[in-house]
């Protein structure tokens, strides 16, 4: 059978499970799409094929035995460089990381081989999952495939483009501020962030400890469930997490109300994209769901609080690499003082030294009360927002972001305005709520996907996944780039 | 609010180079201006959030990990310890 | 000393917490593992690893807390304090800011003859740092981590002590304090307790306090006391010469018995403090404070007052015995049998069951004796069974046999003789063999008469009476 490798994970389930192919021939098939296509867009940081092939013929072996298999058995995917695995580098795309090899598996990854799923390899990512575009990755830096002269969106960059480029069904990504929904909008894939607190954090290398969340990014919603399905649930490792059953979803949105916020659909947005979204919301509307206008008047300030934690958090994080215990090592060693300087200036890039500079601002003394404590009050003033707004509907639907994918370099020296195109996603993360990204349609100017984002109330990834289904099946699925 | 990028790079152990200096300067200025822009709002964040609380872990033994696992990544090792430069005090 | 200058002390006392596993994985908390071995990914602060707290941390901070009669903050949450230095692997420490566990308490220590009341300003739990062994054979400095996620409680005083002994006393109970609810090992030795000394010095009568100067380090009582006599000096040195004083951190330094600048204030550290985003806040049940507040023992303040008021025991023999949760714990024991007297009870406690404990280096607790061999003992003393030299015999034996005193006396014979016909006799053949002292003594030299009744004591073999032989030796001399 040929283009194994370009089946749904949900194909090749029923496939494996009639026994009429072999994990093995789907992940070899996985494996040559891989080194056939991955030169050009480049989502891995590295590969772990050898181990893949001999999962696969593990679980091979464990079916024709007829023992129970997990959820995900014999079906490849690709997790996030910043996902520990245990043996393999665990790189964040960052030097300080590029020889770290991981002592121990995240819990995400414990998961992942107790469904029996077959990790083929690790996605690059922007460096320490910093960025919005994966252009701060200082190992591969994946492109897009839509055009591949223009970038995939980060930070989950290489997860993305691995799903998009059709090399793995589906692939895990981590959202700190929009990292898995803005490059599965830039890309043309769906992209979960779950409600915090769902999908434990242990051995995923943080950005934003209070707003890290992994989650799944696929071609479809049913292949993007069956992921979530496996890797959510309370983790005794991650005192954050949640007693959290996933119940499934539906197919239908009659009745269903639906809040559209003004505040982000303003001038910041590309009409286009304004465009391809509102016309999501009028098929969601013939299909059934009330249209109600919200207000979410903090918006505007979530932004300015969103950096000043995550980057306060951030710079805390990154503190210890200094050198002395793992990781790079700095030129100078003579004193443990000039190694931390050495090390630390030698082996972060800019952007990461740019918030590790502004969160230690922001926490330092004269400051914390001017930014942390104002930016948590804001939070918790957004947080009550979205409460309230969601006594009046089920689901809110806005962009995922206010662009679509640019050219390579077009936003380099300019932060603060790469930063403002993350606003239509930082505010779930915020508020820990979950969303999801969902393609509709293209920017006619230059062909690239546009996607809209759908937030649900804390825990209802199900009324997320309702709607998603909804909308797939009335627009025919969703357009896949053939490369 | 004005930067002083000299004495945050000291704090977060990093060393910028001189001449780029202005250049983290400005970036970072145009970031925490967003800041200087937000509303004075009444009231002070909740310091300890009695809605979302975590359960604790009971006191027991959880079989420790192997030392060379541990010590896998280390740049220098020695009778069973990592080895960095001397610290002087 | 300077007696124009009141010297005004304060305490940070950090004391690890003997539970099984550390504060936020689950390894083991021992002292004295092979290097790296009680390490995990969590307390190596591996990149990726999160902190999950013990629950039995917070029960121990909460005890600790009642005992300095703190207020207890049910709602509580942790923080991290960012600093870069080689034993924090994380660059920041999980600690407690705002919201410490404990707060606002008191203690009341004994000082001479003086009860004082030190203010405790605050009570939290903590994670404790790697260790740093320097090596130059290795080049360098080897870290070993199991020391790394030992959870501690630190413990500040207010600015409440007056000079070096009562800060050293201070100390000292809080140890004690801490071995009764049996949550440190206490080893100063082991640096299971490590105090930081905030110190300043301002005319006596003066209402401001001067210049605190912070010397960190201190890991013994002597130490303690020999670091703020020294600090003191030195701040008055500098006043005396007119010079200024600067809020600034020394360190001890034990064996050259001074400390050295570690930091000015213009090096001030800046922690960074923030709510630690790994861990949410937590809620104690009032049910869970109020049980653990019952459960508090007896504590060795009050302890020490009540031997005094109550069994009359002297001022040191109380204290000896209040401030060894050993010695009050057996002694406690005794006396709740109701079977003898406080004071023959306490020279036996500090005398001779001490000196056998530690003799074989071991707790009273721990020897074969039993508290009902003791007391019986004791209550044959008292009831003029035996004599106290008798009693060496028998307690020779209950130390290492379960054997009951009375059958002991029996069986070797014991019992002082009493029948005052079996008494006389011997009396006489006394006097009738001694001679020259009963002339002695009729000549006035009465001091012959203990040589006499030690004379009656040998023929007895030990067992008359010896208040009995003198009563009945003066009366036969004067008769004759």
């Amino acid at each position: 059978m040929d283009k194994l490798y370009s089946l749904s994970a949900k194909s090749m389930k029923e496939l494996l499970e009639k026994r009429e192919v072999s994990s093995v021939e789907i992940t070899k098939s996985v494996i040559e799409r891989i080194e056939k296509t991955d030169k050009d867009v480049c989502a891995y940081n590295s590969y772990n094929f050898e181990n893949a092939l001999k999962n696969a013929e593990a679980v091979d072996a464990k079916r024709a035995k007829g023992e129970t298999l997990g959820a995900l058995a014999g079906i490849p995917l690709a997790v996030k460089d910043n996902i520990h695995v245990k043996g393999l580098k665990t790189t964040c795309s960052s030097k300080m990381l590029e020889n770290f090899v991981a002592p121990f598996n995240a819990t995400v990854t414990d998961k992942l081989n107790a469904s029996d799923a077959i990790i083929v390899g690790k996605t690059t990512m922007d460096e320490f999952a910093m960025g919005s575009s994966g252009e701060s990755s200082k190992l591969a830096v994946a492109k897009n495939p839509w055009d591949t002269s223009r970038i995939p969106g980060g930070s989950s960059s290489g997860s993305a483009v691995t799903v998009a480029a059709s090399q793995v069904p589906f692939a895990m990504g981590t959202d700190t501020g929009g990292s898995i929904r803005m490059p599965a909008a830039y890309t043309g894939v769906l992209g979960l962030k779950p409600t915090y607190g769902t999908v434990s954090r242990y051995g995923i290398i943080p950005l934003a400890s209070s707003f890290d969340q992994a989650g799944p990014m696929a071609r479809n919603v049913d292949d993007l469930a069956m992921l979530f399905g496996a890797v959510c649930g309370r983790d005794t490792k991650d005192a954050v997490t949640k007693n959290y059953t996933f119940d499934g979803y539906g197919d239908s949105v009659k009745g269903m109300k639906i809040g559209v916020p003004k505040e982000y659909y303003g001038e910041g947005v590309q009409p286009a994209v304004k465009e391809r979204v509102f016309e999501a919301i009028e098929t969601l509307k013939a299909q059934g769901a009330e249209i109600i206008d919200i207000s979410l008047p903090s918006t505007e300030y979530a932004l300015a609080a969103y950096y000043i934690i995550c980057c306060a958090e951030a710079a805390s994080n990154l503190g210890r690499y200094d050198g002395l215990r793992y990781g790079f090592r700095g030129s100078n060693t003579s004193n443990v003082e000039d190694l931390y300087l050495t090390t630390r200036s030698e082996g972060f890039g800019d952007e990461v030294k740019r918030r590790i500079m502004l969160g230690t601002c922001v926490l330092s003394s004269g400051y914390s009360d001017a930014y942390y404590k104002r930016a948590k009050l804001l939070q918790q003033n957004l947080a009550a927002e979205f409460t309230e707004a969601f006594k009046s509907c089920d689901v809110i639907i806005t962009p995922s972001i206010a662009l679509t994918a640019w050219k390579f370099g077009e936003k380099a020296g300019n932060p603060a305005e790469v930063y403002a195109a993350d606003i239509c996603t930082i505010t779930l993360n915020i508020a820990g709520l979950p969303g999801m990204s969902v393609p509709c349609g293209f920017d006619s100017s230059n062909n690239m996907p546009v996607g809209f984002q759908i937030i649900g109330k804390k825990f209802r990834e199900s009324d997320i996944l309702t709607v998603a289904k909804c909308y797939e099946n009335a627009v025919g699925g969703f357009a896949v780039k053939e490369f | 609010m004005k930067i002083d990028i000299r004495h945050i790079a000291k704090l977060s152990k990093l060393s910028i180079p001189e001449d780029q200096i202005e250049r983290f300067e400005e970036e970072m200025q145009a970031i925490l201006s967003m800041v200087e822009h937000l509303p004075e709002i009444e009231g002070s964040a909740v310091v300890v959030d009695t809605t979302n609380t975590m359960e604790l872990r009971a006191d027991e033994v959880i079989p420790s990990a192997s030392r060379e696992d541990m010590l896998m990544n280390a740049p220098q090792v020695a009778a069973g310890c990592i080895v960095m430069p001397k610290v002087v005090e | 000393m300077n007696n124009k200058y009141e010297i005004v002390v304060g305490l940070e006392v950090h004391a690890e917490l003997s539970t099984k596993t550390k504060i936020f994985c689950g390894c083991k908390n021992e002292f004295g593992a092979e290097v790296n071995t009680n390490v995990c990914p969590v307390c190596m602060g591996l990149p990726g690893t999160l902190p999950v707290l013990n629950e039995k941390v917070v029960e121990y901070g909460i005890r600790m807390g009642h005992a300095l009669n703190c207020t207890i903050n049910r709602a509580t949450k942790h923080d991290r304090k960012n600093y870069f230095y080689a034993d924090l692997p994380k660059a920041y420490q999980t600690t407690q800011d705002d919201v410490p566990l404990c707060a606002n308490g008191y203690l009341d220590i004994l000082v001479g003859d003086e009860t004082r009341r030190i203010g405790i300003t605050r009570l939290h739990i903590e994670e404790d740092t790697a260790k740093l062994i320097h090596a130059d054979e290795f080049g360098g400095t080897l870290i070993d981590f199991n020391r790394c996620g030992v959870p501690l409680i630190e413990i500040v005083s207010e600015p409440d002590m007056r000079s070096a002994e009562e800060a050293k006393v201070y100390l000292e109970t809080l140890r004690t304090i801490l071995l009764y609810l049996g949550i440190s090992d206490a080893k100063m030795q082991e640096g299971s307790i490590r105090a930081d000394v905030n110190v300043s010095v301002r005319p006596v009568g003066a209402k401001e306090y001067g210049v605190r100067v912070e010397t960190k380090n201190v890991s013994s009582f002597s130490g303690v006391y020999n670091a703020i006599v020294y600090e003191a000096n030195r701040q008055i040195e500098v006043l005396e010469n007119g010079g200024e004083l600067f809020q600034e951190t020394r360190r001890w330094d034990d064996a050259a018995g001074k400390n050295v600048l570690m930091r000015s204030k213009e090096d001030a550290q800046d922690y960074r403090y923030f709510p630690e985003p790994d861990l949410l806040g937590y809620v104690i049940p009032e049910e869970t404070v109020e049980q653990l507040k019952a459960e508090l023992p007896e504590l060795p303040v009050q302890k020490t007052l009540r031997y005094m008021n109550e069994c009359g025991l002297s001022r040191a023999d109380a204290e000896t015995i209040a401030l060894s949760k050993d010695k009050a714990f057996f002694f406690d024991a005794c006396m709740a049998t109701g079977k003898c007297g406080p004071k023959l009870l306490s020279n036996w406690v500090l005398g001779e069951v001490t000196r056998v404990a530690n003799e074989r280096r071991c707790e009273i607790s721990e020897l074969p004796l039993t508290v009902e061999n003791l007391v019986d003992m004791i209550a044959l003393i008292e009831n003029k069974t035996i004599s106290n030299a008798a009693a060496k015999t028998v307690f020779e034996i209950i130390v290492d046999k379960d054997e009951k005193p009375a059958d002991i006396v029996k069986a070797k014979g014991l019992a002082q003789i009493s029948d005052s016909s079996a008494l006389q006799t011997i009396v006489d053949s006394v006097i009738a063999a001694n001679e020259k002292a009963i002339n002695d003594y009729k000549g006035g030299r009465t001091n012959v008469l203990g040589f006499l009744v030690g004379q009656c004591m040998k023929q007895s073999k030990g067992q008359g009476n010896p208040a009995m032989f003198k009563d009945m030796m003066i009366a036969a001399i004067e008769n004759s």
